[in-house]
């Protein structure tokens, strides 16, 4: 821990004076005349293996009581065409309807019994089916996994049954607005490509979707070598290891048809408005296309993300904390709750922000979030981006308290880099982003670029897209 | 040798990596067709790292922890002027660290009603040390801090989570914002605004939880202690002010009613740190005589909870905007007086709540959510018009409530009545042995869950150490929890079922029965209510 301390006071002397390229090659020497030394990282590796399928298990051995494993799959509605979008998304929820060798019953039980949890979700590039328990059912909940991921019974009653109940969860996600503003923000941002699809797909999929496209699905995508077996808490690597040649031995890597491709993801600027008055507030969001999960630029559009934050009315006292916007979105009542993010997939991204506000501030509102993204590009100080920097660190970290958020972010990470970036790393990659990487970043992605717009509600004071554009950029130095 | 094994492990993965960047390889230049008539981000290297798929190089090298977390214990200290300090150690780079202090609504007697509220919103603003917030949340966010407060009916907490090595950084500031913070008149209006917005969205939002909750604890405990409301009332929101708040606090956040809690750090250096921010440092109230109402010489209300039954009920429309499909619901709490927790029968109490469990008809979440406890198959897989029926069990010092809340469409008010009612009666019936094991292991396995997260375990020296003196291992519940036999459960039904209802309602409440009705329901030895049709499920 000590020595953690020393390394990055020796960094942080650094960025202050020098300019980037060469600050980070003054980095680099910091950190090669300390390399005698070593660092304590005060938690368990993460211990990693590929089976000869070609399926990679890691964990995470804490030798606690209770255990998180999963298997994160590299599938998703990116990989769907739009006559089968929403199959993904239909086979994860089939996956718990029997198997073989258990019927939905029976498997329900099974894991009540256990005091055990079995869940499973869908995103874009990624399907992931989990199950968390007491240590010692580590081996039956393996079991389990591997049984309803690869002999999903797919019956026609029960794929009928299903559909009702997928159509009832469409229902619920078109109530909530920010997934409705998210789904256009994606139809736009990404139209003509997979990633403008919906993870639950269109209604007319969900109602025609039959067992020979769940099938051919499955035998496309869930293979070993893009599957990852994950566990942390009370799990011991070379007995998952075990496990995982036992129920998952037979699975094989031959494609009986054409070995699908990832279809490339274009950005295009532009944007949509679906305009209701009867609404009460308008939601909006507004993106730039961002990194991908490997670029080494996404960490610092993670602190340029922090820097903007996100606020809500309910916090009491933005005026002194917080970054600008939540200041400026309080002191002038600019909207009800904002929010920035950071989407990131395989080979592009979606960064920007979200806001519910007033019809009538919505003018104002787009005006101080645009300004903050040119301050960004142009004259962030080295001050807010250290406090977004720790900030980032320790929210990134803390995160990971329990046996299910670490075994999260070991599947996530193995199906993103190919590796679990140790502790010291990130916190390494973090410190070094000075304010001219922040702006040197922003730069890039979002200065004179084209943003895509998704608005829903009384949005009629939505600025035109061409002012939206043209404050992008700014004419002066 | 481990990082050796990794590495080599990690080429085998990084194989596959190679295979996925070449076909990643074909679509971009595949792309490059378009890059004339698209505006893209310029291709130019402004980050110098490498890619977060590759390890950056010349890092020092790591060691790890070793694996098995040492058998612990929980130290507890009491300081001289009667603080105790409780902690216990930890793996992990972070330690939490907080107060927890026997203080609530539940001691707001004697005052305007939602201090406790109003301190939960000032907690961590200026202080006599740090005049300014934001050099405290920097002092914080050095060490990669995160901070929080939370107030409940008999418990007030701040907490801090850092870097285990900014102990001493944490431990000054909590001393500060617990003792010597400074609520000037500005805060309070701040805090005041802020209540008031959350006071709108719980109005506004589908989800009645939080505001049956306070109900159901007005009707149970009427006009004392536990039943004074957690949230705010509109009527005493512009009655609070500074001077309340600080002769509230004189009264009820001394050292003696305090708990300084704290995971993942070394207890002796805890002490010795305590001893400088809690003991010698006097709080505000002490150094600053003016500040406090002397002639308001209230002592602290030492009352035992004087469970009364009864009903409180709101007529309004849920939800409050007809808008974006959300179904009309009239929701009903409904609560028999339990036990506190230590009473012999507060386990056994635990473990048919867990019995009962239930949720939401539509919730999300795979098996484990308690899909086979009683209230899904005998009540949500039985009748479709009910959206939500769940238990929940509450328990204090010296009382305690189990509640089943339930909501449907408001025409159905009166059967979800009636069914409720029965399941309640039908607790003190047959149990069967494989309903009883499960709700065991669903409750042991819940405990270790709950157990893994650093936060929780904080919570639970505090509140153990506060009410006991010392902390209870999770292992004592398991096997607690192991000997629990169906007589047990039937023995805590009756005693259930021997009290008077409480009820809270909200909603289209006009074919909600009388509260004559469901106590004579809950008295009957098959929970029929006077005047109850008989149940079909096909109506």
């Amino acid at each position: 821990m000590a020595s953690i301390l020393k390394l990055s006071r020796t960094l942080s002397k650094f960025p202050k004076n020098a300019a980037s390229s060469q600050t980070a090659k003054a980095l680099r020497a910091a950190s090669t005349a300390v390399d005698f030394q070593q660092t304590l990282v005060n938690v368990p590796p993460t211990k990693v293996t590929a089976l000869n399928s070609g399926l990679r298990v890691a964990t995470e051995d804490w030798g606690s009581q209770t255990a998180t494993v999963g298997i994160w799959i590299d599938a998703g509605s990116r990989y769907e065409t739009s006559k089968n979008n929403g199959v993904a998304h239909f086979m994860e929820h089939m996956a718990f309807k029997g198997t073989g060798k258990r019927s939905q019953c029976q498997l329900e039980i099974e894991i009540e019994d256990m005091g055990a949890q079995l869940n499973a979700y869908t995103s874009r590039e990624q399907t992931v089916y989990y199950s968390k328990c007491l240590a010692k059912d580590v081996p039956k909940a393996i079991e389990i996994l591997a049984d309803i991921v690869q002999n999903a019974k797919l019956g026609e009653a029960e794929i009928e049954r299903e559909r009702g109940v997928i159509l009832r969860e469409m229902q619920e996600v078109e109530s909530n607005l920010q997934e409705v503003v998210f789904d256009h923000l994606h139809s736009i941002a990404y139209q003509g490509t997979p990633l403008a699809n919906t993870i639950l797909g269109p209604t007319a999929n969900i109602r025609s979707i039959d067992s020979s496209e769940l099938r051919a699905y499955l035998d496309c995508h869930y293979k070993p070598s893009r599957m990852v077996i994950a566990g942390a808490g009370g799990v011991n690597h070379e007995e998952l290891i075990k496990l995982s040649e036992c129920h998952f031995g037979k699975a094989c890597n031959t494609y009986s048809g054409e070995v699908p491709s990832l279809a490339p993801c274009r950005f295009t600027g532009s944007e949509i408005r679906v305009r209701d008055d009867s609404l009460p507030l308008a939601h909006v969001a507004i993106a730039v296309e961002g990194a991908g999960w490997t670029d080494p630029d996404t960490l610092t559009l993670m602190v340029a993300s922090t820097l903007l934050g996100a606020w809500d009315r309910s916090q009491a006292s933005a005026k002194q904390n917080a970054t600008n916007l939540a200041r400026y979105s309080a002191a002038d009542d600019l909207c009800h709750s904002y929010q920035s993010f950071n989407t990131c997939y395989k080979d592009t991204g979606l960064w920007g922000v979200y806001f519910v506000s007033d019809p009538l501030k919505i003018d104002d509102m787009m005006f101080n979030v645009q300004s903050e993204f040119m301050r960004l590009c142009t004259s962030v100080t080295e001050g807010e981006v250290a406090r977004a920097r720790s900030l980032l660190a320790a929210n990134t970290l803390l995160q990971l308290d329990t046996s299910t958020a670490v075994c999260e972010d070991i599947g996530r990470q193995l199906l993103c880099y190919g590796r679990r970036i140790p502790p010291h790393e990130l916190t390494h990659r973090i410190n070094s982003i000075t304010a001219q990487n922040v702006r040197d970043v922003c730069y890039k992605y979002l200065f004179d670029r084209c943003p895509a717009v998704a608005a829903v509600g009384p949005i009629e004071n939505l600025p035109d897209y061409n002012r939206v554009r043209s404050s992008m950029y700014w004419l002066r130095v | 040798m481990a990082s050796r094994l990794c590495r080599n492990l990690n080429n085998a993965a990084l194989k596959y990596q190679n295979q996925l960047w070449q076909s990643q390889k074909n679509y971009t230049k595949r792309f490059s067709e378009w890059d004339s008539t698209v505006n893209v981000p310029s291709r130019k290297k402004v980050t110098d790292m490498p890619p977060m798929n590759e390890a950056v190089s010349n890092l020092p090298k790591p060691i790890y922890a070793t694996l098995k977390e040492e058998h612990q214990k929980t130290q507890v200290t009491e300081l001289s002027n009667g603080i105790k300090v409780a902690s216990e150690n930890r793996f992990g780079e972070f330690c939490t660290v907080g107060v927890i202090i026997d203080s609530g609504s539940r001691y707001e007697v004697a005052y305007p009603s939602g201090i406790s509220h109003f301190l939960e919103k000032l907690a961590f603003n200026s202080t006599v040390k740090y005049p300014n917030k934001d050099e405290m949340m920097s002092i914080l966010e050095k060490h990669g801090g995160i901070c929080d407060s939370q107030g409940s009916r008999d418990t007030f907490i701040y907490a801090a989570s850092a870097y285990s090595s900014g102990l001493e950084d944490v431990v000054r500031l909590l001393g500060e914002v617990v003792l010597r913070p400074q609520i000037t008149a500005e805060e309070v209006d701040a805090a005041r605004q802020a209540i008031n917005f959350e006071l709108e969205m719980l109005n506004m939002r589908p989800e009645q939880e939080i505001l049956l909750m306070d109900m159901v604890h007005a009707a149970a405990y009427r006009d004392n202690t536990l039943g004074l409301p957690k949230l705010c009332p509109r009527d005493t929101l512009h009655k609070v002010n500074r001077n309340i708040l600080f002769t509230y606090l004189n009264r009820h956040h001394t050292p003696k009613r305090m708990v300084l809690a704290g995971v993942g750090v070394e207890h002796k250096r805890l002490v010795d740190i305590a001893q400088k921010y809690f003991v010698e440092k006097k709080p505000i109230w002490e150094t600053d005589t003016e500040l406090v109402t002397s002639n308001q010489n209230v002592a602290v209300d030492g009352s035992v909870a004087q469970y009364t039954g009864g009903l409180v009920q709101e007529e309004c429309d849920i939800p409050q905007f007809a808008s974006a499909g959300l179904p009309v619901l009239s929701h009903v709490m409904l609560a028999l007086e339990g036990c506190s927790h230590q009473d012999d029968d507060f386990i056994p109490m635990c473990v048919l709540n867990m019995m009962m469990g239930g949720g939401g008809s539509f919730s999300a979440g795979g098996p484990g959510k308690g899909m086979y406890t009683r209230l899904y198959t005998n009540v949500l897989n039985r009748y479709h018009w009910m959206y939500n029926a769940t238990a929940y069990n509450h328990a204090y010092s010296d009382s305690g409530l189990f509640c089943i809340h339930a909501s449907a469409p408001p025409t159905h008010v009166r059967e979800m009545v009636e069914v409720i009612v029965r399941e309640m009666v039908s607790m003190a019936g047959t149990i069967s042995g494989q309903e009883l094991r499960r709700a065991k292991t669903q409750l042991q396995s819940m405990l270790l869950m709950n157990l893994e997260s650093r936060p929780v375990v904080f919570e639970d020296i505090g509140r153990q150490v506060l009410a006991t003196g010392h902390r209870k291992r999770p292992e004592y519940f398991i096997s607690e929890i192991e000997k629990v036999t169906k007589d047990d459960i039937v023995a805590v039904a009756r005693r259930l079922l021997s009290s008077q209802p409480s009820v809270a309602a909200r909603g289209d409440l006009r074919k909600l029965p009388s509260l004559q009705y469901i106590q004579q329901g809950l008295t009957d030895s098959e929970g029929k209510m006077p005047g109850s049709r008989k149940l079909s499920i096909f109506r």
